[in-house]
């Protein structure tokens, strides 16, 4: 923590970071904007906001479960088995609501099972979600016997493909759910409770915080919006694969992490991990206009963590 | 600038401000080869800030630095070694695992050839440093065998080993016995006779008149007085701290006969076995004893944090039970823990949240945080006991310990707490703001509420106390009532018979 920003509220200098991602967004926005002319078109920017959806979905509950001083390692595997699931139900015949339903339960008991073995049984979220990571993961593979399920209802894949004012529904279901964990997060004793069990959990619960329920919680709401992600994926593709969602615990820590969560935890802002995730999204939309080799984008996301994490410490944290 | 060849340190003129606020306003301060220096002031004054220049953790703005009459430049922490200027921190930076002797030699080890670590020869050197200081601390041990009195010294050790001619001690005896500060003294002493001088950082005014020979008072990062110790009388010495006198106050009691919390059997371990206390409205109890007799952990047990082997803890009749703080807090306990930075504050987190954590349900309509009137509430408590920067949007860790405690207490306030369990309520807090939480802690009996004391200051014991207890060894040995409580009284329970 520079000396100067200490002595600032703590208030304005969460805003005070997420104007700093906000700032280089726009820094690669302005980039691109002569690079390739078709980048800054409306079109394109809703493009760009469609192609960040799913990570943001994931991304929200990574950010809160990192503020609680955790990581969920196990999102992408939780996103197939309840895809694979859910689709199965549709397939079967079940109607489209009660599947949907279902397969978001499936990632809320995902992340029960990690809440609970983190919070009651104390083990180290890092290894319980890497221990996930294959479970889940397991267990999409072995229902499905590694092939995708195809033939998803047209009334689903409507939800996924449609649009509302001019906007992808992904993008609005996406921004309603950003919207609710912000309220979260800023606004509900959970947010504070989150915060403060990551920044100091022995306070925390000398404090009469109810740290169990607290960490269960933030598990919970990522299986939750890993499902949901997934939901948003196999709309648009009208297939579930057991083995989508392959990697995207890294694209969700990234984004949260630009956005200025802090892994050790404690800090850390719905707004700037969706701004990370717009970052993210422009960055490889941009890069592909230009025809980048998929390699090089790759080189890029990488570059642009480390740099943003860099920027990071040099102007907050020591 | 006129250099000064017979002071071993002399600060002049020097600044420092963070962003637009300033902290140190011309600071000047003098300090003889072998003479021990008292740094005073209440929390706040600029003590820390001075020391962290000295150190080279912080850079100052302006002003001069001199060691033996030649100006340095001071700006990473590697400068202030160089200077031969070392700090025993209050909070000892060591690496537990590794062994005394590869501490004193951290960063700085013997080699055999380019690469190898010559472990022998720096056991052999950190013997011999050792040897005058305390000769039975075991150079081989991993320093987390060692208690806290031998780690210290263990860092004294360290500092002679850089070639140190300053060492500052930031609060070095917050967690020592009488009897490790005896030994603390001579250590000095041995420094002193080998023309070290020491900048003495205390909030313990007996123990800045038995070493110090001058000591320097700031106030609100200003310079104020430099005195001669003991020629200045300790009232002076604390009007110059807290810029007023502080009017001297006698014990109040408020205590009735209703029975607010009884505490039956309660036992843990060997820390803690067959505690029995009764509680009244309006009464303070005192807990004295040594450290390590109990106290701390007794009160977590009351407290709901530390699960007991057996007994029970009933409040106002109704029994409570398991190591659940929340169900405590909402029978109207409240603990304000000995261990601010561990058990007490979420450092980030705004005054605000750190008082509204345990009552979220207070400031909390249909799910949301009422963060108006959260606001308004803290800013009246904080008002109430003199918080100061007063400015509750500001992270609670950027306040001094003093402030981070008053914050701690408002959270009991704001929660209705009628049942306050305080370890050690003024471990390192200064002078001025002691007084405001001991008239705090009076106020509160005032209005009825029940109030534990745990403290290892005797005077402060007596001074708050209705009744006191003494632990002795996990058991409560002694309950003295009003008109036996004495530091004979206390001493004699609390000392292990046989």
């Amino acid at each position: 923590m520079s000396k100067a920003l200490t002595s600032l509220p703590l208030i304005s200098r969460i805003r005070f970071r997420d104007a700093g991602t906000l700032v280089g967004l726009i820094l690669i926005a302005i980039v691109f904007s002569f690079l390739s002319p078709s980048f800054l078109t409306l079109p394109n920017l809703v493009n760009i906001l469609q192609q960040s959806s799913i990570n943001a979905c994931i991304a929200l509950g990574m950010t809160l479960v990192i503020i609680s001083g955790g990581i969920d390692l196990s999102v992408g595997p939780v996103a197939a088995l309840s895809a694979t699931l859910g689709a199965a139900m549709m397939v079967a015949g079940v109607p489209v609501p009660l599947a949907v339903l279902g397969a978001i339960a499936t990632g809320v008991a995902c992340g029960f099972f990690n809440g609970a073995l983190i919070a009651w049984g104390g083990l180290q979220p890092f290894i319980v979600t890497l221990g996930g990571l294959s479970l889940y993961r397991a267990l999409a593979l072995i229902y499905t016997g590694g092939t995708p399920i195809f033939g998803l209802p047209g009334e689903f894949r409507a939800i996924a493909n449609g649009t509302l004012l001019g906007l992808p529904g992904p993008v609005i279901a996406v921004g309603v759910l950003a919207f609710v964990a912000w309220v979260i997060l800023t606004k509900t004793p959970l947010g504070e409770y989150l915060m403060a069990v990551g920044g100091n959990p022995e306070a925390a619960r000398v404090a009469g915080v109810p740290v169990t329920l607290t960490k269960l919680s933030a598990y919970m709401i990522s299986g939750g919006l890993a499902s949901i992600a997934s939901l948003i994926l196999i709309g648009r593709l009208g297939a579930a694969e057991p083995t989508l969602g392959n990697l995207w615990e890294l694209d969700a820590i990234a984004a949260s992490a630009i956005g200025g969560a802090s892994l050790m935890g404690g800090r850390g802002s719905i707004v700037g991990t969706l701004i990370g995730c717009v970052i993210l999204g422009a960055l490889r939309n941009g890069l592909t206009l230009l025809n980048v080799q998929a390699f090089y984008q790759l080189l890029a996301t990488g570059i642009i963590i480390i740099v943003a994490m860099l920027i990071d410490r040099a102007t907050s944290g020591k | 600038m006129t250099s000064d060849p017979l002071a071993r340190l002399h600060l002049t003129g020097v600044t420092k401000s963070y962003g637009p606020i300033q902290v140190l306003h011309g600071v000047s301060l003098r300090i003889a080869p072998g003479e021990v220096h008292g740094l005073l002031g209440e929390n706040g004054a600029g003590k820390s800030t001075l020391l962290n220049v000295l150190c080279g953790v912080v850079t100052h703005d302006g002003g001069v630095i001199e060691v033996d009459g030649a100006p340095v430049q001071i700006t990473r922490p590697k400068d202030a070694a160089a200077a031969g200027i070392a700090m025993i921190h209050q909070e000892l930076q060591q690496v537990p695992e590794l062994t005394v002797a590869q501490n004193i030699f951290l960063g700085a080890s013997l080699r055999r050839g380019a690469l190898f670590v010559d472990h022998r020869e720096q056991e052999r050197a950190a013997r011999r440093i050792l040897a005058a200081l305390d000769p039975d601390i075991d150079v081989t041990a991993p320093i987390r065998d060692l208690r806290v009195a031998q780690r210290q010294i263990v860092e004294i050790a360290k500092a002679l080993r850089s070639k140190a001619r300053v060492i500052a001690m930031d609060e070095p005896t917050s967690s020592l016995t009488p009897k490790e500060f005896e030994r603390l003294v001579e250590v000095i002493r041995v420094l002193t006779a080998q023309g070290v001088s020491v900048i003495y950082v205390s909030h313990k005014m007996d123990e800045v008149y038995r070493l110090c020979q001058n000591a320097t008072i700031l106030r609100d990062g200003r310079f104020v007085t430099r005195v001669a110790i003991p020629e200045t009388p300790l009232p002076r010495v604390i009007e110059h701290m807290v810029g007023r006198e502080l009017a001297h106050a006698h014990h109040r009691s408020f205590a009735t006969d209703r029975v607010m919390m009884e505490v039956r059997d309660l036992t843990r371990g060997r820390a803690v076995q067959g505690a029995d206390l009764t509680l009244h409205k309006g009464e303070v109890l005192g807990i004295a004893g040594l450290v390590g007799s109990g106290r701390t952990e007794l009160l977590r047990l009351i407290a709901g944090v530390d699960a007991p082997d057996r007994g029970s803890v009933t409040i106002e009749g109704t029994a409570v039970s398991g190591a659940n703080p929340r169900a405590r807090i909402r029978a109207g306990l409240g603990l304000v823990p000995e261990e601010r930075k561990r058990d007490g504050i979420i450092r980030h987190r705004p005054v605000t949240a750190n008082i509204g954590l345990p009552a979220m349900d207070k400031f909390t309509r249909a799910g949301l945080i009422r963060k108006g009137l959260l606001h308004k509430r803290s800013q009246a408590l904080m008002r109430e006991v003199n918080l100061r920067p007063f400015d509750v949007t500001r992270p609670i860790g950027s306040f001094s310990g003093g402030n981070q405690q008053k914050a701690i207490i408002g959270r009991w306030l704001a929660a209705g707490t009628r049942i306050y369990l305080f370890d050690e309520p003024t471990r390192g807090i200064d002078v001025g703001a002691k007084a405001e939480i001991y008239d705090l802690i009076e106020k509160l009996a005032s209005e009825g509420c029940g109030i534990l004391v745990v403290s290892s200051e005797l005077p402060e014991v007596i001074r708050l106390s209705d009744r006191v207890l003494v632990m002795c060894e996990g058991r409560i040995s002694g309950s003295l009532s009003a008109d036996q409580i004495s530091e004979a009284n206390i001493a004699r329970h609390a000392i292990p018979a046989g």
